[in-house]
């Protein structure tokens, strides 16, 4: 047993560190999701991601070969637990192109698919950008359940349908698309197939849905009669299900390191300012309440923190983590869910204001948590659905739903 | 960064599974419950032969050169079976004694640890209950060629079968004016009740009537003592968080195998989701714990401990074990409620563990003060 990072790692951390301090706007804390609405937001994001991608750091997991430099799992995991610290915007570029179209591409895309969009999104390219279309109106959860359709017509498919939720669509040049090829399979998850589609394709309507606090992070998308080149089928056609339940493993792999690092920012933040606030003349910080509750969540930071080197260690055994990226992303919903709840409430009567106010403490990041941390648990796979695959796959329990 | 454990060590853990599985059932447990004593010497003397008792000691003082870790993967174990007696409350003492001991005391004691002849208890805290300096009242004042020891001490782990007792007392005014005493339990004046707990588990209240103990075993320096108490929190909070991390792994165990046979509306209770999203949530909690604990414990056996990462375990540990037992008792519904069912068993020690080397709150000031607060 060993619990210590390599020098490697430790030197990367510094360097992204040295970024972070020379690249961003001093106020800047970017959450997940949250660069998509504001067009200020996102024009940084975009800047800082050419930067990253300069660095080498963008795509760093993938081979040199489509722009990326082969890095190891663990400076991976150092990578996303110091973006997530530093908030670093512009990192996931709409989070699907660099963290699951890219991976999948390589796992069953064929050479040709490779060589088009790799190099696109390792570029930090507008033209990189991907959002993913896999919720529809009857389908959340119950995925499987889409009714979006692509009829084959020549070496053409055709797709029509709805999808619903869909995060960066207004932002992104492609679509990673989920739809029914076979309605008429005997189990509806084995007719599903994958597209890629340019969403300049005639027949494709962006409307926005603005979440409670007017974000605009997701979308509407309809498809009506569009046409994409048999040739952005990936991978085997009715065999969707099957690619995406690896791609979505990689998903939520790739959201622990930054929820961790998240967390100890947002930790480090809220210990200042109560160090600051005085209260009957004393810093807040003396408060027995105040510092039981950030000493426990800093806690439950380190768990998560130690869930995520465990799934990066079962990885470079060649292990398939089960259920461990099910669990460090319910496990980090809830803390920085839970963070937020504390910020608030240490935050007084400023929790209330606009996050983007000139009253506002603490750039607004408190209030932007406490407002994006529900969004967050629901992205990417609920956290019931996080706790029925550990259920199921890890405490071999019965099916649940 | 590794998290597989040597093969020493899984052999380690797997002879102790073997070992506590056949010599300490449950019955066994209930039974030193009720036993005047609280230990199957027999039982104590095959731990010697196994090298248990001298796990982390040089050869040269009888033991077997294992590291700290090794030490808290047995702790586990035995919070995972249960097994009643003095071992922890012995280790928590011969670990300062081989920190800060002289060759002396060292060469006296530590073998007589290993080979299963001497029992130790670490007497320190008193009426308020708290691990602070200011706390100890006890005084040790000096005598002619010795010391002389008045005052009482709470909550003595086994102290009623201890030959030793490893005392804290307070040697002048200041604060931290506390020197460390071991005391030879058959001395003149050492008074040992043993304290009813809902645990069962023979702690003591000792009383010192003007006590006498030689120079020579004063453990450290006179006015060090408080450095000594720290020395041993850090360590046996760790190795407390071990047995309570294997407590709560055996009851999840237990509880998800219930939740699998159990039928109820025609299905096995644990295809409900309000069942197994509690028990994702106990399992979560206590898979956090155990990479807690070996966190904490591999950065002690490499000498290099760090103050958050050990001072977190234990502020989390006793919520984790207390809510893990609850969930587990409900899962299992009323069969969970009665004497006959293991779950219980757990349960009744929830509160020994999270009192014992610091409460929650202590260690929790600990992790704030580290975060800056």
């Amino acid at each position: 047993m060993d619990f210590k990072l390599g020098e490697k790692e430790e030197a990367l951390r510094k360097g992204i560190r040295e970024f972070a301090q020379k690249e961003l706007p001093s106020e800047c804390f970017c959450l997940l999701l949250e660069e998509e609405s504001r067009d200020e937001d996102w024009k940084l994001a975009m800047s800082i991601s050419k930067k990253l991608a300069q660095k080498g750091w963008l795509v760093m997991a993938w081979p040199k070969e489509y722009g990326g430099q082969g890095a190891s799992y663990w400076e991976q995991m150092v990578y996303g637990e110091e973006c997530g610290y530093w908030g670093i915007p512009g990192v996931a570029m709409g989070v699907s192109g660099v963290a699951w179209v890219g991976p999948s591409l390589m796992q069953f895309g064929n050479e040709e698919q490779r060589k088009k969009y790799l190099p696109l999104i390792a570029s930090g390219e507008a033209d990189g950008v991907w959002c993913t279309a896999y919720s529809e109106p009857n389908a959340g959860s119950d995925f499987a359940n889409i009714q979006t359709r692509a009829v084959r017509d020549g070496d053409e498919y055709v797709i029509n349908g709805q999808k619903v939720w869909t995060s960066c669509a207004h932002r992104a040049r492609w679509c990673w698309l989920a739809v029914k090829t076979d309605p008429g399979a005997p189990k509806k998850h084995r007719g599903i197939s994958i597209f890629m589609v340019d969403m300049k394709s005639p027949g494709i309507t962006v409307n926005p849905l603005l979440n409670y606090h007017d974000a605009h992070i997701f979308n509407e998308v309809f498809f009506d009669n569009v046409r994409v080149p048999a040739s952005n089928l990936v991978g085997e056609e009715n065999k969707g299900w099957y690619h995406l339940m690896q791609s979505l493993a990689s998903e939520r792999h790739s959201l622990g390191p930054p929820l961790y690092g998240n967390a100890r920012r947002l930790l480090d933040e809220l210990a200042g300012y109560a160090k600051e606030i005085q209260h009957d003349g004393k810093p807040l910080s003396q408060n027995l309440g105040v510092r039981h509750m950030l000493a426990d969540a800093v806690v439950e930071a380190e768990m998560l923190k130690l869930f995520n080197y465990q799934v990066t260690w079962e990885l470079t055994q060649g292990l398939i983590p089960i259920y461990g990226s099910s669990r460090n992303k319910a496990f980090g919903d809830q803390l920085l869910e839970r963070i937020g709840i504390i910020g608030m409430r240490i935050m007084g009567a400023y929790c209330q204001v606009d996050p983007y106010s000139k009253w506002t403490k603490l750039h607004g990041i408190i209030q932007r948590v406490y407002l994006l941390s529900p969004g967050i648990s629901i992205a990417a796979g609920t956290d019931e659905i996080e706790k029925n695959v550990i259920g199921q796959f890890k405490l071999g329990l019965p099916k649940s739903y | 960064m590794d998290f597989k454990l040597s093969e020493d060590q899984e052999m380690l853990r797997s002879l102790a599974r073997d070992f506590l599985t056949k010599e300490c059932p449950k019955a066994k447990v209930r039974e030193l419950e009720n036993d005047e004593k609280g230990y199957d010497p027999r039982m104590w003397q095959k731990m010697a032969e196994l090298g248990w008792l001298g796990l982390v000691f040089p050869e040269n003082y009888g033991g077997t050169g294992g590291t700290f870790l090794d030490l808290v993967l047995l702790m586990e174990e035995i919070g995972k079976n249960i097994l009643p007696g003095p071992f922890f409350s012995t280790t928590v003492c011969a670990l300062p004694i081989l920190e800060y001991g002289n060759e002396w005391q060292k060469a006296k004691f530590l073998p007589q640890v290993a080979n299963g002849t001497a029992i130790w208890a670490l007497a320190v805290i008193e009426t308020l209950g708290g691990y602070k300096a200011s706390e100890i009242k006890a005084s040790a004042r000096v005598g002619d060629g010795h010391y002389i020891i008045e005052g009482t001490k709470l909550f003595v782990p086994n102290a009623n079968v201890a030959n030793h007792l490893l005392v804290a007392a307070r040697t002048s005014e200041d604060a931290e004016g506390v020197a460390m005493f071991i005391v030879d339990a058959n001395s003149a004046g050492v008074e040992v009740e043993v304290i009813p707990t809902i645990a069962q588990d023979k702690q003591c209240q000792v009383t010192f009537n003007r006590v006498e103990v030689p120079e020579g075993n004063v453990l450290g320096d006179v006015g060090g003592g408080w450095d000594i108490v720290e020395f041993i929190l850090d360590r046996a909070a760790i190795l407390k968080c071990a047995e309570v991390s294997g407590g709560c792994q055996a009851v999840v165990e237990m509880t998800n195998a219930y939740a699998k046979d159990r039928v109820q509306f025609d299905k096995p209770i644990g295809s409900f989701q309000a069942i197994q999203h509690r028990l994702v949530d106990m399992f979560v909690n206590a898979e956090g714990l155990q990479y807690l604990v070996y966190q904490a414990a591999w950065e002690i056996s490499t000498g290099f401990p760090s103050r958050l990462h050990t001072s977190l375990v234990k502020a989390k540990a006793g919520e984790v074990y207390q809510r893990t037992c609850l969930d587990a008792i409900k899962i299992h519904g009323a069969t969970g409620f009665t004497k006959e069912h293991d779950v219980g068993l757990y349960f009744r020690r929830v509160k020994a563990s999270e009192f014992a080397m610091g409460d929650s709150d202590l260690w929790e000031e600990r992790v704030a003060a580290e975060l800056g607060l």
